[in-house]
């Protein structure tokens, strides 16, 4: 019940933006705004959901994921219900982008932070599911919103969609926060190891951005890889259907492409989950997660020599088959790096850092149109980020696990070893945990 | 399949044209014609003929499917194509419409006289909320010949009423830039709602392009709006009051808790996992 929570939430959160543009041409007309003014709408409420990350960390730190997510989904009702009384674009810059994109940040983290507590073994599937809410929602709201356009104008829409929002509210209700039976006890067992993990753990939740992650290399390793992946991944998707009709292909089935990659995508999601969680994969999912961007770059770069509509449709296909892969794996790998506590405020750090690839990418990429004329300059751009990306992340990992062996000291292993004796199930996760132990062991009784 | 060519030239306050077309194979070819003022046009079809090449052929023009007075001749074949052309005086709107040129029973070359059309034409309407103000638009595309002015309709049952500002300030607003143009409508109320026209005027006549518009009070979205509050409020205290009543449960169930919660859907705290190390 979890998922469907952090899928409702993550689904909301990923699309809501992307919807929106729905509405922009009617907005435009009667506010009298341009174009690039409309649109700001959307990238000021992506900035804002990718920037309140660390201030999510802090409130699902302290308070936990339920009342985190039950207030991002009043905070975006609110915000949407307000906006559709505005005059001016400013107002809607603000109620739109400011507030509904802190209560969208306020729900991804707490949804992505409940779900790294409340799995292990199946997390990567878990992480798929939810994640999969992106592409679903996105594919359900485009249709649903032109229909409440023509019904209600753009002003009873935002009305509306607020109501639908509140549904967040419904996904917090269903993540019951994790209870610890025999806490107490296991405080008073081991108190020496705790006591200090415990007050850094403290202090990790109080700072308001945790600068201390900079020093563990797992993390800027992922944090470089992610940087520059999310640089070149969305410009290829924003200009396809432009791309495709240059190529000389009809309008509806351009957009088609679009529609094609987001139902590979739904599916794809939870397939990746359900890989990554198997016994070969799950110790290795670092790995996974580098030839899958990897994978994502090569289509870009190989998108060019594209030219019919039967190659562009494929292309749209391994699109979306590479984006989920990337997609479900992103947040799985950052959990199985930094362990449940510090995952909340990890994952804000992050965001706020994404914030800026995601704001420069597609403007570049046009800009790299205006240019040159030609948009296969862009795909080569983005795919060659997107590559080099995954090609950092696949060398460094190597190089990252190589220094934890040589670091970790050897009775640590043994330990490891005969404790895979116990349990069937936990072979699977052993050979993760035996890189992650020294840090995980700590975390986890805080 | 066809050529023209323009020759462009003027006497008085008439300009003279000539708009030619020739029909080579296929029995029958539209070409559309845009004009911005009255003009004498002259017409001139060409056509290279079928198999048969006879000597003489009728020809005949008509317009808008009623053949022109006077107009059917003999047309003799002259250097193996037969030519028809004519001149007409085009001055209002109801010399506009389509032009044909007909060879014997086969060949026939239409010609559509017509003001620049607006091409953007919104086909969904405007939605708007009684007590607000709403923009329509118009726009006359880059491509075409700006329109001399604007003018505004609003549809009365068949008929169209002008919209004149000077009547009523403080409802209707023109705002008129060269290829396009809004009317803002204020406090609006249910009667507004309807179909709009918006006319671009050129010399020969004013081209229409409409925009319908609804009006509908704010209780319409209102609606939908709390019944999705309802069910938002049932869904969250349903689930509050089944966890409460689950915990309650758990609680007199005592020990047994664990091993079901370790097997079942959530897996267990990450803490019970951690210590099974």
């Amino acid at each position: 019940m979890v998922v469907v929570g952090a899928h409702i939430s993550i689904g909301f959160a990923y699309s809501t933006p992307k919807v929106l543009s729905v509405f922009f041409i009617d907005i435009q007309e009667q506010l009298g705004a341009s174009y690039s003014e409309v649109a700001w709408i959307s990238s000021i409420m992506l900035a804002v959901m990718y920037a309140g990350g660390p201030v999510s960390s802090l409130l699902v730190n302290r308070f936990g994921s339920r009342p985190t997510v039950i207030l991002g989904g009043l905070l975006c009702g609110v915000s949407m219900v307000t906006a559709s009384f505005g005059n001016s674009i400013v107002y809607l810059y603000f109620f739109i982008g400011v507030i509904g994109g802190c209560g969208l940040s306020l729900n991804l983290n707490a949804s992505l932070t409940i779900i790294s507590k409340y799995f292990l073994n199946k997390r990567p599937i878990a992480n798929g599911l939810a994640m999969a809410g992106s592409p679903v929602f996105l594919c359900v709201l485009a249709p649903a919103n032109q229909y409440l356009l023509h019904m209600f104008g753009w002003r009873g829409s935002l009305v509306i969609l607020g109501g639908l929002m509140l549904n967040c509210c419904v996904a917090g209700a269903l993540m019951r926060p994790v209870v610890l039976p025999r806490k107490p006890e296991k405080v008073e067992e081991r108190p020496n190891l705790c006591t200090k993990p415990q007050q850094s753990c403290r202090n990790n939740a109080k700072k308001f951005l945790d600068l201390t992650f900079f020093k563990d290399r797992g993390f800027v390793i992922y944090l470089i890889g992610n940087v520059f992946f999310i640089f070149g991944a969305y410009a290829p998707i924003v200009f396809l259907s432009a791309y495709a009709i240059r190529q000389g292909v009809e309008e509806y089935s351009a957009a088609y492409l679009l529609s094609i990659m987001g139902f590979v995508d739904m599916f794809v999601r939870p397939g990746t989950g359900l890989i990554a969680s198997s016994k070969w994969i799950r110790p290795r999912i670092q790995y996974f997660f580098g030839f899958a961007m990897v994978f994502n770059g090569m289509c870009h770069l190989l998108c060019p020599l594209v030219k019919c509509y039967a190659y562009l449709v494929a292309y749209a296909i391994f699109l979306g088959v590479s984006f989920g892969m990337v997609f479900a794996l992103i947040f799985e790998c950052l959990m199985d790096l930094m362990g449940n506590e510090r995952f909340p405020s990890a994952v804000g750090l992050v965001t706020i850092i994404e914030c800026f690839p995601i704001l420069l990418g597609p403007p570049t990429a046009g800009y790299l149109v205006d240019i040159y004329k030609d948009y296969k300059y862009l795909f080569f751009m983005c795919g060659g980020v997107v590559v080099t990306g995954g090609l950092f992340l696949l060398v460094m990992n190597i190089y990252y696990y190589h220094m934890l062996e040589k670091e970790k000291p050897a009775a640590v292993r043994e330990q490891n070893q005969t404790k895979t004796i116990e349990n069937q199930d936990l072979v699977s996760a052993s050979a993760s945990r035996k890189y992650q132990s020294p840090e995980r062991s700590m975390a986890g009784e805080c | 399949m066809a050529e023209c060519c323009f020759i462009h030239f003027s006497r008085g306050d008439v300009s003279h044209r000539v708009r030619a077309s020739t029909l080579h194979a296929g029995e029958s070819h539209t070409e559309n014609v845009e004009l911005l003022n009255p003009v004498n046009l002259a017409l001139q079809c060409t056509w290279t003929g079928n198999q048969n090449k006879l000597p003489n052929i009728t020809g005949f023009w008509r317009k808008d499917g009623d053949e022109v007075e006077n107009s059917r001749v003999t047309v003799q074949l002259e250097g193996d194509e037969y030519e028809l052309k004519r001149v007409f005086s085009i001055v209002s709107e109801e010399s506009l419409g389509s032009y044909s040129c007909v060879f014997g029973s086969e060949a026939k070359i239409e010609f559509v006289l017509a003001a620049p059309q607006i091409g953007e034409v919104r086909d969904k309407p405007i939605v708007s909320y009684v007590g607000d103000s709403v923009v329509i638009a118009c726009k006359m595309e880059e491509t075409k010949p700006k329109p001399g002015s604007w003018n505004w309709y609003k549809a009365n049952g068949t008929d169209k009423e002008q919209i004149f500002v000077v009547a009523e300030p403080l409802r209707y607003e023109i705002k008129n830039e060269e290829r396009k143009t809004k009317l803002v409508v204020h406090n609006l109320t249910e009667a507004d709602g309807g179909l709009y026209y918006c006319g671009a005027v050129y010399a020969i006549s004013t081209t229409m392009g409409h925009v319908e518009l609804k009006v509908i009070s704010f209780q319409e979205p209102l609606k939908p709006f709390i019944a999705i509050v309802i069910e938002v409020i049932v869904l969250v205290a349903a689930i509050l009051l089944y966890e409460k009543s689950q915990s309650k449960k758990n609680y007199t169930e005592g020990s047994n808790r664990e091993t079901q919660g370790e097997n079942n859907g959530p897996e267990g705290s990450s803490s019970t996992r951690q210590r099974k190390i």
